[in-house]
């Protein structure tokens, strides 16, 4: 049996996660666009007029998320998507495209795939995968908002610290290292 | 159970605290980064020598016209070779850039566009940009030769047919740097500032 406050927590965190991702891309759909199709997972042209597509499922799941009714169904959406996400990432990979532009992050700064953010999508997969267990029927009491909150709270400047460090803070000091 | 919601309250007011800091930390690391690292167009450590006679290639552009990059020049015109793909977003952003610095550089430039892959798609790539002011050699000995590991990248020789700069370039003051390197007689930037800290020394 999953604790209500996990289950919020997990469920909350990652429908906020997919609806910054959602709404970055909408931003600038365009050069989202070219992004997605340079994966070369779909064929270009087709790529291009889906484009609008992912957004869009993004922000569907994450609103679907913190709906009670919604939950199971936007849970397995949501798995999938990460899972997705992470097979045209390792694809890439392998097909040693390491300078690809990955997409992900603010609009403006331009990154490249990495393995790590493979093992990323996989673990926040797991994450939420962690949430069709069924839940322990516990009456919610403001403890456990403030469990929530807390971990929402930590959960995200963790989140972004990591990405920071690993997206923007590694790259860098690798470059210094090779040209000095 | 007052003292224990006390002592929760506390811990997770201490942990997020604790959280922002660390995000915090992680920002001016990115920061100190980007204040130390080289400025302009990055200039790979390994590869061709500025200031060494580029490699010849002998290419054809889309068009069929025969052109041999990195040959001398009678005219005296220096020549600006970007490599590029339909299939790097940040290289059509460059376009734009490009267009304009063919016009502005027009007196003592001419800018060539690199490519290699399928004819098909590259066709249909100058056309969608309409890329047609550029001569567009799509060439896979090209790349090999001029050691082009990341795109878009640019690589400038001169007239002499001596590689004056080479780098990744990914915005207008990159490219940019790349013109002033020649202008200067630097290879980069960084080598700019390296000797004007030897004559400082001295």
């Amino acid at each position: 049996m999953l604790d209500p406050a996990f289950g919020y927590l997990i469920t909350a965190g990652i429908a906020l996660l997919f609806a910054s991702a959602g709404a970055h891309k909408l931003q600038d759909l365009d050069r989202f666009a070219e992004v997605f199709a340079a994966y070369r997972v779909l064929p270009a042209a087709l790529a291009r007029r889906l484009a609008w597509l992912i957004p869009s499922l993004e922000l569907c799941v994450a609103a679907s998320l913190i709906w009670e009714l919604g939950r199971r169904m936007a849970v397995m959406a949501g798995i999938a998507i990460l899972i997705a996400y992470a097979f045209g990432l390792g694809v890439n990979l392998l097909r040693g495209r390491r300078d690809l532009d990955c997409g992900c992050g603010m609009a403006r700064d331009r990154r490249a795939i990495a393995g790590w953010m493979v093992w990323r999508n996989l673990i926040l997969a797991g994450a939420l995968g962690i949430t069709v267990w069924p839940w322990s029927p516990r009456p919610f009491g403001w403890t456990d908002f403030l469990t929530v909150m807390g971990g929402l709270t930590a959960g995200v400047t963790l989140y972004a610290a990591v990405d920071r460090l690993l997206g923007d803070v590694a790259p860098k000091a690798m470059i210094l290292r090779s040209t000095s | 159970m007052t003292a224990l919601a006390v002592s929760n309250a506390t811990l997770w007011i201490v942990v997020i605290g604790l959280c922002v800091a660390l995000l915090a930390v992680v920002r001016q690391l990115g920061v100190l980064h980007e204040r130390i690292a080289p400025v302009g167009a990055l200039m790979l450590a390994k590869g061709l020598k500025v200031g060494e006679s580029a490699p010849q290639v002998a290419a054809h552009d889309l068009e069929g016209r025969p052109i041999t990059v990195g040959a001398e020049r009678a005219d005296g015109r220096a020549t600006l070779i970007m490599f590029v793909s339909p299939t790097c977003p940040v290289c059509k952003t460059l376009l734009p850039v490009l267009k304009s610095s063919l016009a502005s550089e027009r007196d003592w430039l001419d800018i060539i566009l690199a490519s290699d892959g399928e004819t098909a798609i590259q066709r249909e790539f100058v056309q969608a940009q309409r890329l047609g002011g550029f001569p567009y050699i799509v060439s896979a000995p090209l790349g090999i030769s001029y050691q082009v590991s990341r795109l878009p990248f640019a690589a400038l020789i001169d007239a002499q047919g001596v590689l004056r700069a080479r780098g990744i370039v990914n915005s207008r003051e990159h490219l940019e740097s790349l013109f002033e390197a020649k202008r200067l007689g630097f290879a980069s930037i960084q080598d700019y500032f390296e000797a004007a800290a030897q004559t400082r020394a001295a």
